[in-house]
């Protein structure tokens, strides 16, 4: 076989991208957000891409951990550590700087991540999620008790205006490009990371024992994945704190952990750009019919049985088949996309 | 335990391991010598702790009594990727790849998790070639034909350059057309690599063919060990586990 060596050739490896297809697209969509005020001074339309802008960006957080497929409700938790940060340093300390506020937002939810996540993700599948989701209710309570701190019942109010460059950013309009530039930083942060580790991530999702067996010491990615989805979840708690004016408990609720999960999982959890869509139509949709308050999170939970039970890839999962369908369907279909379908395929986990 | 099997620098050693389920005794008392790029074959019966045996020296498992050393270093217990990290690594008995994944991406994980580079990709190209996973090489791993499967998960183990290979039953479930494979894998990986291989299987040719060692497990107990000619033929082995010839038809069906 050695005298072999010499003739057998591996194909080429491909040159690794710094991003794909769908990190493009999605970055590209939510960079779009910064010209919506440009665009229009309508200000249902400002709000209504505001809640949207918050909502992806704390679906992220669920995002990265489905990369793992663990299944986080601490969503709301980092959330609110990172909207009381922001708002204890503007009203305690004078501090209004939009990437000041931005960088405490990410990096105090991550740090407390650290710790719990070394408790927490020795617990696997179900285990893990209810102990997620006793969190954001040991942090609501906490919310309320620690009065001195957070204002309890009452919240926090009366922050001053973020400013970015010393410019006021007051109104409207200058509150979503507040919110965008978050989103953007969120969205760039998630796809840099889930790219870089996807071997990792895949690995530990597809066959954790093997991956170790392979010499992957799995916790540590997990636990890093933890730390970075709490700390893009605070920048959502930020966007959310500085568009309502106020830090308050109930923006927080361990409810809305369910929505977040919705939105990744409806929109798609095989790639990032499912969780912009599932905001996005989610949001929508919630607006349209006006399903506010006690309904959605049971229409919520009834949708997501539906989409694990129909289409497993989500949103983004259907449109990639339906797209490599007409791609095969059509007589021009050149064969050599065919065996590959790598990428369709990554939306529609099976 | 024979003398010939010796203990030397970088052996891996399994020193009167015992395990225990809390009642129940897996294995008691076993104890024997891999020697650094050496062969040893493990046979048993289903059931005789084989398969546990592996979970443990690879650290899946802790261990009720005893102590697994690789060289002068105790490995037992430790988690399974430190272990991995030193250069002992295990196959598994059923297919184990990472589904969703490309044939390249799931070699490129196993050189990723073991912090190697792709020139160890050019040497492993050889048998890639001859087990047929060039032509594959971008499709899913979980759409190839079982045996290709089964080579793969095998061939990344081999890509992480390990010192010592534990492989679980390489053979189950292949077709005997496709047990030549194991052949040509095993002797590549010693000629090649310098690997050290313990060998679990139950296929009884590819022992006699591979192994100029072999224990014999049974109920847990290690009740023979020696040149696989010679041990195979032994009144009390024969009685253990020979007698079934069946079981290896039945373990391929189930895999």
């Amino acid at each position: 076989m050695s005298n072999q060596a010499s003739i057998t050739r591996l194909p080429q490896a491909r040159r690794p991208a710094l991003l794909g297809g769908y990190e493009w697209a999605t970055l590209c969509l939510v960079g779009f957000a910064f010209a919506v005020p440009v665009l229009t001074r309508n200000p249902q339309i400002l709000s209504q891409t505001n809640l949207i802008l918050i909502a992806a960006t704390a679906a992220l957080g669920v995002y990265i951990m489905l990369r793992m497929d663990l299944m986080s409700f601490a969503v709301p938790a980092f959330m609110a550590i990172g909207g009381y940060t922001v708002a204890v340093l503007s009203l305690k300390l004078g501090v209004t700087d939009a990437i000041l506020l931005g960088v405490a937002a990410f990096v105090m939810p991550a740090l407390c991540a650290v710790p719990l996540g070394w408790l927490i993700l020795r617990l696997k599948g179900v285990y893990f999620v209810l102990v997620t989701f006793v969190l954001t209710e040991i942090v609501q309570l906490l919310l309320f008790e620690a009065a001195p701190l957070t204002g309890g019942s009452n919240g926090l109010v009366g922050m001053p205006a973020v400013t970015l460059f010393g410019i006021e950013l007051m109104d409207n309009s200058q509150v979503l490009l507040t919110t965008a530039g978050l989103a953007f930083a969120g969205f760039t942060i998630t796809a840099l990371f889930t790219r870089h580790f996807r071997y990792e991530f895949t690995a530990i999702e597809k066959n954790d024992v093997l991956a170790e067996s392979l010499g992957l010491a799995c916790w540590r990615y997990k636990a890093l994945a933890f730390s970075v989805a709490a700390g893009v979840s605070g920048l959502a708690g930020f966007a959310l704190v500085n568009m309502l004016l106020t830090a308050h408990p109930t923006s927080f609720a361990p409810m809305s952990s369910v929505s977040y999960i919705t939105y990744t999982i409806v929109g798609g959890k095989g790639a990032i750009l499912g969780t912009l869509a599932g905001a996005a139509l989610l949001v929508t949709a919630t607006d349209l019919f006006a399903l506010k308050g006690e309904l959605s999170p049971g229409l919520f939970g009834l949708l997501i049985i539906v989409v694990t039970l129909v289409a497993r890839g989500g949103v983004i999962g259907l449109a990639a088949k339906a797209a490599g369908r007409m791609r095969r369907a059509s007589p021009a279909a050149p064969a050599r996309v065919a065996p590959i379908a790598a990428v369709q395929a990554r939306g529609v986990k099976s | 335990m024979s003398a010939s099997l010796t203990a030397s620098a970088g052996a891996l050693r399994a020193d009167s391991i015992s395990k225990a389920f809390g009642g129940l005794k897996v294995f008691y008392d076993v104890s024997f010598t891999l020697p650094p790029a050496g062969l040893l074959g493990v046979i048993g019966p289903n059931g005789a702790g084989k398969t546990t045996m592996i979970n443990i020296m690879s650290g899946r498992l802790p261990l009720s009594s005893g102590q697994v050393l690789l060289g002068d270093t105790r490995i037992d217990g430790r988690p399974v990727y430190a272990n991995a990290d030193q250069g002992l690594v295990r196959s598994f008995q059923q297919t184990a790849t990472f589904a969703g994944s490309s044939v390249e991406d799931n070699l490129i994980a196993a050189l990723r998790f073991a912090k190697r580079d792709r020139s160890v990709l050019e040497r492993l190209a050889p048998l890639l070639d001859r087990f047929g996973l060039i032509e594959c090489w971008r499709r899913h791993a979980e759409v190839l034909p079982y045996g290709l499967q089964k080579m793969l998960g095998l061939t990344m183990a081999l890509a992480t350059q390990p010192k010592m290979l534990l492989l679980d039953e390489p053979a189950a479930g292949l077709e005997k057309s496709e047990r030549a494979n194991i052949d040509a894998y095993v002797g590549f990986a010693q000629r090649e690599f310098g690997c050290g291989i313990l060998l679990v299987e139950h296929d009884m040719d590819l022992i006699r063919r591979l192994c100029p060692q072999v224990i014999v497990l049974d109920g847990g107990r290690l009740i023979a060990a020696g040149p696989p000619g010679e041990v195979l033929n032994r009144k009390d082995v024969i009685d253990a586990y020979l007698g079934g010839t069946d079981e290896e038809d039945a373990d391929a069906q189930h895999s």
